[in-house]
């Protein structure tokens, strides 16, 4: 399990800042954070693996606290956070096969990482995992060829290359058409279920938040403003967490219709 | 900036108004230094053709030349070997230089700076410069041309791939150290393989680059063709210079082909 308790970050002079944000998200769930741009959803997002340092608070997975980790237990507990993002952030000169055994790095050696002596197991491994996003035939293929769709499944593959306990989604589909966006939520629903993941979103639009998330945790101006399972969402919250904000009524306009 | 505008044809108005401006100041400035260095455009011009048929007459080569060819295409050779050499070990140096000196990657500040200082000084310092400096503490041979290069090379590289560093994407590295990737691996899976094409591509063009130059050094030192175009021309054996003049040409644009070759072959 996932607890966040009283995060706070303050960017330089009152910049988008974390307001004492606190939420949890359980194993076999999707939980969604929604909210308006700029309300802080990626600072929570990369403040649970540490890749943005905040100013105070408790980070508790699976009751360790990762604020308090070392540089090398920071190290072996990213290891089993695995992160998908928006732009999929693949090296897009190397194949994907050499991607997804990226996802090893956290446990290798220094040396053995950087020069990729990957065991035959592992490569395997990797291999089996590809096939398992759909991407056998794409194995051997330089990421840059491949379309975002698949690029993104690539880093998926490369998160569960990690053995991860939890994966953090920061805007995993604002690239992708509608129909790849439908196979990598697809994909990420039934990680959730079927290996019992915490699968941790940030999503802009509601209509996905709300078909695939169990559980929603709404922010607003880098406070949480509603936390709860997705039946609870209705119009009044969502007018809440998207309060005063430039594309609210776009975006809860667009929910309707 | 934001500018008033009464109509579109007023904008239109101002901009040709300053457009003419520039040339009037510009012409002003030509024939400014035209009568300070007492330059007269008109007879200078009326020289040309002259001087060049002149070039042409003697500097071509005739079938008396090619008992020259032995020598000069030794020593071609090795003002090529001594170019290629002196770029991949200023640009192995400068790998790790660049890794040091990118803002991105760099582990200090004062390492960056003090990177970045060095690099600049070694490029600013000309190559010619560079060899006559060398002249002194290594005398005339192929090792001090190959300094001389080396040094100004290491200099150009380690700024160009420091560069190149800093305008790949962060947050590509930040999906390694998402990873549990720690400094090392990062560069060396992340940076390196993203960097190697544009890397590659500069050290194709500083080797083209050395060439060109290293036959100004070898004027300076005393080796390589250079030395060889030199001793030709002052004993007055302008057809033998002429031809290397051509090889040299010819290998540099060989070169160029070549490593076009190579740039799409790993892009």
């Amino acid at each position: 399990m996932l607890k966040v308790n009283q995060l706070d970050k303050t960017y330089g002079q009152d910049k988008h800042s974390l307001k004492s944000v606190s939420f949890t998200a359980q194993p076999g769930e999707v939980t969604a954070i929604i909210g308006p741009s700029g309300a802080g959803k990626t600072t929570i997002l990369r403040s649970v693996n540490q890749l943005i340092r905040d100013d105070g608070g408790q980070i508790l997975l699976d009751d360790q606290d990762i604020r308090q980790a070392n540089k090398a237990e920071l190290r072996k507990i990213r290891h089993h956070i695995g992160m998908i993002f928006q732009n999929y952030n693949l090296i897009s000169p190397l194949t994907a096969l050499e991607n997804v055994l990226h996802g090893r790095l956290g446990a290798k050696s220094t040396l053995a990482g950087m020069f990729g002596l990957y065991s035959t197991a592992e490569k395997t491994e990797a291999l089996a995992l590809l096939t398992e996003v759909g991407l056998k035939d794409y194995a051997y293929q330089r990421c840059d060829q491949l379309s975002g769709g698949q690029q993104q499944r690539v880093g998926i593959a490369r998160a569960l290359m990690q053995h991860p306990k939890m994966i953090l989604c920061d805007e995993p589909i604002a690239s992708l058409d509608p129909k790849s966006t439908k196979i990598v939520m697809d994909i990420l629903r039934q990680l959730a279920r079927e290996k019992q993941l915490i699968i941790l979103i940030n999503l802009h639009q509601i209509d996905i938040a709300m078909d695939y998330a169990d559980h929603i945790v709404g922010i607003n101006d880098g406070a949480i403003v509603f936390e709860g399972p997705t039946e609870q969402v209705n119009e009044a919250v969502l007018q809440k967490i998207y309060r005063q904000s430039a594309d609210a009524k776009v975006k809860v306009a667009a929910n309707e219709s | 900036m934001k500018a008033k505008y009464s109509s579109p044809q007023q904008f239109f108005r101002q901009r040709r108004m300053r457009l003419t401006v520039v040339l009037v100041i510009l012409l002003l400035i030509y024939f400014g230094s035209v009568l300070l260095v007492n330059f007269n455009t008109f007879s200078s011009l009326a020289q040309i053709p002259a001087g060049l048929v002149w070039l042409f007459k003697t500097f071509i080569p005739n079938q008396h030349t090619t008992t020259y060819l032995g020598p000069i295409f030794y020593q071609l050779w090795r003002t090529l070997i001594v170019s290629i050499s002196s770029t991949i070990c200023a640009a192995l140096l400068s790998l790790i230089f660049a890794v040091l000196g990118a803002k991105t990657t760099s582990p200090n500040r004062v390492l960056q700076l003090t990177v970045r200082f060095g690099a600049s000084l070694l490029r600013n310092i000309p190559v010619v410069a560079w060899a006559m400096i060398l002249l002194f503490s290594f005398k005339q041979s192929d090792f001090t041309g190959f300094l001389a290069l080396f040094f100004m090379t290491l200099g150009y590289l380690t700024r160009a791939f420091t560069e190149t560093i800093e305008d790949l994407d962060t947050e590509k590295l930040h999906a390694l150290q998402a990873v549990g990737a720690n400094y090392f691996q990062c560069v060396f899976c992340g940076v390196l393989p993203e960097a190697a094409s544009t890397m590659t591509s500069w050290v194709l063009y500083m080797i083209e680059n050395n060439i060109r130059d290293a036959t100004l050094v070898g004027i300076l030192t005393g080796t390589g063709i250079g030395f060889l175009f030199n001793q030709y021309f002052k004993s007055i054996r302008y057809d033998a210079a002429g031809l290397i003049v051509l090889l040299i040409a010819a290998l540099v644009i060989v070169l160029e082909l070549t490593s076009t070759q190579i740039r799409r072959a790993i892009a």
